[in-house]
Formats: structure tokens, C-alpha cells, sequence
């Protein structure tokens, strides 16, 4: 029995060694000097991507990487540095790198990216995140995001300081709270659902996924939310008011301040909620084929 | 039925001796009809009662038209974007999975009446399975039952614009399905372009 303990760790002991190694074959690191406010762009195929920031005026990279992949080309030239991982066609199995990357936090950052996860915190700039699969969590600060992907899910956490905001996917799901400012997001059987602190223009569009928003306007801001087949759920409130209009061909409309909808046809179906909150200063506008739509105030 | 005037040298002295209405002797609609073009004369009886069901085709004309004038609309600023241009990839053999066939409906062919916007989603379509099979493949069942999920949306409103050909919001919201359509095509054609994506 002593023996068969023995043989069993040593086993595990061994088959942890394999499993490590492969998980990283080798790993990169590497510190290059950048500017304060210049241009970070990184890609990668397969693996993830977290990017955090940091008070220095040099981008660090360490990264893991393993099936062939044996280094990362890394260049800082005229304010801009570029992290790319090369592939490797040579060990017929594809590579993954994991990269770990601080950048000055003022950077302007682009990361483009197949299957590969991205993370980034704490980065202050316009951050540009493109992924086909991999899903994105991002921090937001005051500066303009521009984010898509095809079907990878996308996290966003604001801190209510206002920014445009311009998500597209194409089955992934967006999930975005204290935002502020505009919002656009777009998706086809993906959901989204965005709560913004502050808003001040908000566009949401999908053909069957569900879209959620539960914010403030600030005065005079809109909200637009189409969808075909999804269904829409509104809660706002705004600094002097809104005025609404939804629309539906077949789906149900409902709200929640004893409004009723009417019939837009006599004979045909089709229903239509419009009226006023408070002094009217604000729009939200909704409409669906046949999904439900809910308007409320926001609590 | 009023009596036809009295035609026998009988003078009409005021315009209530006038009939109303005068029948023709015979079915006129034949003929008509036929010199219109639209339906050959010899198919249609001497008898023959005007087809009522002429004007359910007209509808759907009705609607395609007030489509393609907003769809085209659209389109053309589309076109003025970014990431559309050089789609013109060949048709390449690849693994066909589960993707919807993007036939061209009834009021396709309204919204495709430009010939570059028919050129495009036809190179991207033709496109399409090899540009999926270059996906990662988790990525590639979501995208199919996306392009699945559009597909159903256009027929569900194209269904609903025939009973309702006038309807604004169903209008917007197939134009709106139509953009989605080629800003996915775009999205995977882009995607899966080695060294490039997205």
C-alpha cells in the first residue's frame, strides 16, 4: 500500500511537471520606454491579453507562451509601441501566449485579437478592443471606447465619468454598468444590458437578443432602443423629464405609471405608448416587432 | 339599372333622362387586361370576372417600393463606410455547416435593386462558408445561429409587410435587419482574414 501511495505521487508530481510545461513553454519579458500619452498596440491570437497601467513612462511585457511560440516582437518607436506575437506555422499545432502588459496610464490603447481573452485596467486613454471570439472585461475612464467582437461576451465597468462608448458584436452578450455619457451598442441574438449613471445619448439595437437600460438622462438626452423579436426593458428617470413613444407591432407594451397603450390600426394589430414625465426635455423612443417592451421610472 | 335612352330618334330634353350608368353589352376586362400585357388574352374567358387578387401583389410592390427607396437610402450612406470595400473574395469550397441559405426573398429583390449593393452581398454570401470555416470554431456555431436569427427576423417582417404593407415601424425595422445582415457578413469576412481581423 506505502508503495502505491509512493508510486501515486509520484505520478501526480510528474504529470503536474507535463501539464506546466505544457501550459508554458517558455516565458518573455521585456521593458521598452514609451511616452506618457503615446499609442500601445498589441495583438494576439490565441490565449488572453490583461493590460493594467501604471505611473511609469515604459510598457512592460510578460508574457507565457507555449505550442511553438518562442518569443513576442515588441517595438517602441516614435510614441507608439507594438506587441505582437508572431505565429508559429513550424510546430503544427497552434500556439497560445499569454501576455501580462503595463502601460503608461495615459496610454492610448489598441488590441486586436482571434480567441484570445482581454482584460485592461486602469487605463486612462481611448482604448480600441477588437476580438472575434475571445470575451473583453474593460474598465472605463473619461475616454472614448471602441469595442467589437463576433461572439465573445463584453464586460464593462465605468465609474460614471462620461465618454462615448461604441459596442458591436455579433452574438455576444454586453453588459455595462456606471457608465456614462453616449452609449452605442448594437448586437444581433446577443443581450445587452447597459446601466449608465449619467446618460446622455443612448442607441441599442438587436434583432433577438433582449436589451435592458436602467439609467438617468441628463437634460435633454434620448434613448433609442430597437430590436425585432427581443424584448426591451426600460427604467429612467431625467432632469426635466421625457417624453416617450413606443411601439410595437406585436409584442405587449407595458409601463409603469398607469399608462395606457393604444391600438395604432382598427383592424390590424399594433399598439402604441406616447406621452410625457415631468417637463418633457428628454426622448426615449422604443420599438419592436414582436418583442415585449416594459417603460418605468428609474428608482 | 338604369334604362339605356331611348335611341330612336326620341329627343333628351334634360340630363334626368340620362341613365347613370350604361352596362356594356360584353366583358370588357378581357381585353383590357390583355392589351396590358400582363395576362395573354386567350387565357381568359369571355366572361371572365377582373381577378380581385391583383391587388395583393400590388401591395407587396406598394411595400417593396417604399423599402427600397428608404433602403437604398440607407445603403448608400452605408457604402460611403469603411470595411465594406474589396469584398469581392471568389467563391471558395469549404466545410458547410449550419448556416441558413440567404436566398433572396420578395422584397430582397426591392432592397438589392442597385446592382453594387447586389454585387457586394453576393461576393460576401458566396464568401461566407469559407470565411466561417476560418473561425475559431465555437465562434462559428455562434455566428451561424446569428445569421439563423436575421434570416427568421427578415421572413417574420416580410411576412408581417404583407398583411401591413404600409407599416413604418415594420419598414425601419427590415432596414434595420437588412444593415444587420451586411455588417455581419462584413464583421466575419473581416474577421477571418488572416493577419487582419476585425
Amino acid at each position: 500500500m506505502r508503495i502505491t501511495l509512493r508510486g501515486a505521487t509520484a505520478l501526480l508530481l510528474f504529470l503536474a511537471c507535463v501539464s506546466g510545461s505544457a501550459a508554458a513553454d517558455t516565458t518573455f519579458d521585456r521593458n521598452v520606454p514609451a511616452q506618457p500619452r503615446g499609442a500601445v498596440d498589441i495583438s494576439n491570437v490565441s490565449g488572453d491579453v490583461r493590460v493594467s497601467s501604471w505611473d511609469r513612462a515604459e510598457v512592460s511585457v510578460h508574457a507565457e507562451l507555449s505550442g511553438g511560440i518562442e518569443q513576442l516582437d515588441v517595438s517602441s518607436e516614435g510614441g507608439r509601441t507594438v506587441i505582437r506575437v508572431p505565429q508559429s506555422h513550424s510546430s503544427g499545432r497552434g500556439g497560445e501566449a499569454h501576455l501580462q502588459v503595463k502601460v503608461p496610464k495615459d496610454s492610448e490603447l489598441t488590441v486586436s485579437a482571434v480567441s484570445a481573452d482581454l482584460t485592461t485596467a486602469g487605463v486612462l486613454g481611448v482604448q480600441r478592443l477588437n476580438t472575434v471570439s475571445g470575451d473583453v472585461t474593460a474598465e472605463l475612464a473619461g475616454a472614448d471606447l471602441e469595442l467589437q467582437t463576433v461572439s465573445g461576451n463584453v464586460h464593462l465597468k465605468g465609474h460614471g465619468q462620461p465618454a462615448r462608448l461604441h459596442v458591436r458584436t455579433v452574438s455576444g452578450d454586453l453588459h455595462l454598468e456606471h457608465g456614462a455619457g453616449d452609449l452605442e451598442a448594437s448586437t444581433v441574438n446577443g443581450n445587452l444590458e447597459a446601466s449608465l449613471d449619467t446618460a446622455r445619448s443612448v442607441r441599442a439595437r438587436t434583432t433577438s437578443g433582449d436589451v435592458r437600460f436602467e439609467g438617468t438622462l441628463a437634460r435633454g438626452a434620448s434613448v433609442d432602443a430597437t430590436s425585432v423579436s427581443g424584448n426591451v426593458t426600460v427604467r429612467t428617470g431625467a432632469e426635466g423629464g421625457y417624453a416617450y413613444e413606443v411601439s410595437s407591432f406585436s409584442g405587449d407594451i407595458g409601463d409603469c405609471f398607469n399608462a395606457a397603450a393604444e391600438r395604432t390600426s382598427k383592424y390590424g394589430p399594433g399598439t402604441r405608448l406616447e406621452g410625457t414625465r415631468g417637463d418633457g426635455a428628454g426622448h426615449v423612443r422604443v420599438k419592436t416587432m414582436s418583442g415585449d417592451i416594459q417603460l418605468c421610472d428609474h428608482r | 339599372m338604369t334604362a339605356p335612352p331611348d335611341t330612336n330618334g326620341g329627343k333628351v330634353t334634360s340630363l334626368r333622362e340620362l341613365p347613370q350608368s350604361i352596362e356594356p353589352a360584353r366583358d370588357l376586362w378581357p381585353g383590357i387586361e390583355a392589351q396590358l400585357g400582363e395576362i395573354p388574352a386567350e387565357t381568359l374567358g369571355a366572361g371572365t370576372v377582373p381577378p380581385r387578387r391583383r391587388g395583393q401583389p400590388l401591395r407587396w410592390l406598394a411595400a417593396a417600393a417604399m423599402v427600397a427607396s428608404v433602403a437604398l437610402g440607407v445603403w448608400i450612406g452605408r457604402s460611403l463606410l469603411p470595411g465594406t470595400a474589396g469584398v469581392g473574395t471568389p467563391p471558395v469550397s469549404a466545410n458547410r455547416t449550419a448556416v441558413p441559405p440567404l436566398a433572396p426573398t420578395a422584397l430582397d429583390a426591392a432592397y438589392v435593386s442597385d446592382p453594387r449593393y447586389a454585387q457586394q452581398r453576393a461576393a460576401l454570401v458566396q464568401a461566407l462558408q469559407a470565411r466561417l470555416a476560418a473561425l475559431p470554431p465555437p465562434a462559428r456555431a455562434k455566428v451561424s445561429a446569428s445569421l439563423a436569427a436575421i434570416e427568421k427576423a427578415k421572413q417574420d417582417l416580410e411576412q408581417a409587410l404583407g398583411r401591413d404593407p404600409g407599416n413604418a415601424l415594420l419598414q425601419e425595422l427590415l432596414v434595420n435587419t437588412y444593415q444587420d445582415e451586411m455588417r455581419v457578413l462584413t464583421d466575419v469576412h473581416e474577421a477571418s482574414d488572416p493577419g487582419r481581423g476585425i
